[in-house]
């Protein structure tokens, strides 16, 4: 098959040939399973601005809900040049990358401090990243060489966390904590970056903050130097500790 | 009088809020369209992000954005001043590094809107804040983030405008009282001149001070760890202390339990904190402990130039301006309070959020 160049100033989606815009939807509607359901669900594809919409597949999930599979066209596209050189995402590296690069620009055990703070109750998130069990398999940084790890548990007070983040003279303090829409969780996340600057310390650590809403956006609003979110894997939050930390020692401040 | 007249003798401005959608950035750009129509030449920072479109939390909340026009001074990141598309000349790349993307000093060529995130650190603002004005900026705007201090440190700005609102409570007397608390914490006195100079001179240790020159240091991260038996200890081993310097941070649950036990011993004592960021309370305001007996001072005061108010919480209540500002007036005495966005404000109101 002939294969061209994609336009990266200009991409769409694609399945059968570059540019044709295919793409797949799913979702499921509070109707009864009937044609005038599927009337329904192409009236919505076309409402969404896809084009020529089709039903490839539909069928009732329990009474009086329909279940979709369809194709549509896409015509939108987006300048993805524009987005390319942002900067935002990082290329992860493997573990044994990570243990070779700490090695070689770190040459010491980065200490990190971890918790879920505040009223917090879950610390699933801090589990995974950082004790040796991990999760789907990736083991957490407790696992790796370059790591001395930390893990203070959940409902953990601001100030006992970074009393032992200074006490063991951290590289970085990872929080964990649910971000909801009424704000609950935010000021006890901004609390803990002003401790840290009441400290004179906030020069000399890394603050990453992870919970299901942690965008890198609010990370900055919020004060920290990097927000994780869904579908980090330790090795993720590791090799941001690792660039970070060589990048500032290269760069003194 | 102006918010940007009464704010005019500070270089340094910054801007903080009691919580989020205090109407902080609806401030700046009032600020920035006065000093604009002045003839001004600004810088403006951010130690989050402003001028977004919408908010980072609840994103059905439309923000207001940033204009700034030509000639003004920013420090933002690298990604953010490509995408504003605005002509620019880089005048300094800072090396502070955020979350999104490297700190540079640039000189705006062409007016327009943009996003400015600049260095989240206070020492990194006030190095961002030296570099505008040493590139020509008269005055520099430091807009803060949520509810953070950290950057109004007499050690980063030299003025201090704060926004308080609606969205502190659904009871406006609580929203009063919140933001007494909050004046009261950010006007602390300083200390007395003898004691002050003793102090200095301690370095950046914890101790308790007596009348007549003694000293105790107090074991590192005090105020941080120090249990109930352990504070016991330190006020009965100096009987004649009249002052603890706290030389970091100052946890609520330390205050409380330290007035807790001085009223226990019919004691008196007077904390003292090298500013007013370094304290973190939010249960009860500096004039509640001193009522038990417990003073709170500074090492250095903060100087706050006016309040603004924002009567409307965003897709929830909202009170009358008038009212708020009579309520607070009453509450607060003596300090300037503005509503921009109020008919009755004489400067150039920014325009109304679509």
């Amino acid at each position: 098959m002939p294969r061209s160049e994609p336009d990266l100033s200009s991409v769409r989606p694609y399945a059968d040939r570059l540019g044709d815009g295919l793409v797949q939807l799913s979702f499921t509607l509070p109707v009864p399973y009937s044609l005038a359901a599927r009337r329904a669900a192409l009236e919505l594809a076309a409402r969404m601005g896809f084009e020529e919409p089709e039903v490839v597949h539909y069928e009732q999930l329990t009474p009086g809900y329909t279940y979709f599979v369809m194709y549509g066209r896409c015509v939108q596209t987006v300048d993805f040049e524009s987005l390319q050189d942002e900067g935002f995402d990082i290329e992860y590296m493997d573990r044994d990358e990570i243990e070779r690069f700490a090695a070689e620009r770190i040459g010491r055990p980065i200490v990190v401090v971890g918790a879920s703070t505040g009223s917090d109750t879950h610390s699933v998130g801090i589990d995974a990243m950082l004790n040796l069990k991990g999760y789907h398999g990736h083991h957490g940084l407790e696992g790796y060489r370059a790591f001395e790890t930390y893990n203070l548990g959940s409902q953990v007070p601001n100030a006992r966390l970074l009393a032992k983040a200074i006490e063991v003279d951290a590289d970085v303090i990872l929080v964990s904590q649910t971000v909801t829409q009424q704000n609950l969780h935010v000021q006890n996340l901004t609390q803990l970056v002003e401790m840290v600057e009441a400290e004179g310390r906030r020069g000399e650590m890394i603050l990453a903050c992870g919970g299901p809403r942690v965008t890198n956006e609010l990370a900055k609003e919020l004060g920290y130097d990097a927000g994780f979110s869904k579908g980090t894997y330790p090795n993720h939050l590791a090799t941001f500790i690792v660039r970070e930390l060589a990048a500032r020692a290269a760069v003194p401040r | 009088m102006l918010l940007s007249e009464l704010t005019a003798p500070a270089p340094r401005l910054a801007l903080v809020g009691l919580a989020k959608n205090t109407g902080k950035t609806v401030a700046l750009t009032a600020l920035l369209s006065e000093l604009a129509a002045a003839g001004r030449t600004v810088g403006v920072t951010s130690v989050g992000r402003d001028g977004e479109e919408h908010d980072v939390i609840d994103s059905r909340i439309e923000k207001p954005r940033v204009w700034l026009r030509a000639g003004s001074i920013v420090a933002s990141t690298d990604v953010l001043l490509r995408a504003s598309a605005l002509p620019h000349e880089v005048l300094e790349r800072t090396g502070a590094r955020t979350p999104l993307g490297t700190v540079l000093i640039a000189r705006l060529r062409g007016e327009g809107t943009l996003e400015v995130a600049g260095p989240s650190t206070a020492a990194g603002v006030r190095a961002a804040c030296d570099a505008m004005l040493g590139y020509g900026a008269e005055q520099v705007l430091i807009d803060g983030a949520i509810d953070r201090r950290a950057a109004s440190s007499p050690d980063v700005a030299d003025g201090l405008v704060i926004s308080t609102g609606a969205v502190l409570s659904e009871d406006i007397d609580e929203v009063v009282s919140r933001t007494r608390d909050a004046v009261e914490l950010v006007r602390l006195a300083r200390v007395a001149h003898e004691p002050r100079a003793r102090m200095l001179a301690i370095g950046p240790h914890s101790a308790l001070l007596g009348e007549h020159g003694e000293h105790a240091q107090l074991p590192p991260r005090f105020a941080l760890t120090a249990s109930a038996a352990d504070i016991s200890a330190a006020l009965d081993d100096a009987p004649q202390a009249r002052w603890m310097l706290v030389a970091g941070a100052l946890p609520e649950h330390f205050v409380r339990e330290l007035a807790h036990l001085l009223h226990r011993r019919a004691r008196e004592l007077t904390l003292v904190l090298a500013d007013s960021t370094k304290a973190f309370l939010s249960e009860h305001g500096p004039g509640w402990y001193a009522g038990q007996g417990l003073q709170i001072e500074v090492l250095e005061p903060i100087s706050l130039r006016a309040l603004t108010v924002n009567p409307i919480a965003p897709r929830s209540h909202s009170f009358d301006s008038a009212q708020l500002r009579e309520l607070l007036h009453a509450a607060i005495g003596d300090i300037a309070i503005f509503d921009v966005m109020s008919p009755d404000y004489r400067g150039s109101r920014p325009a109304a959020i679509a």
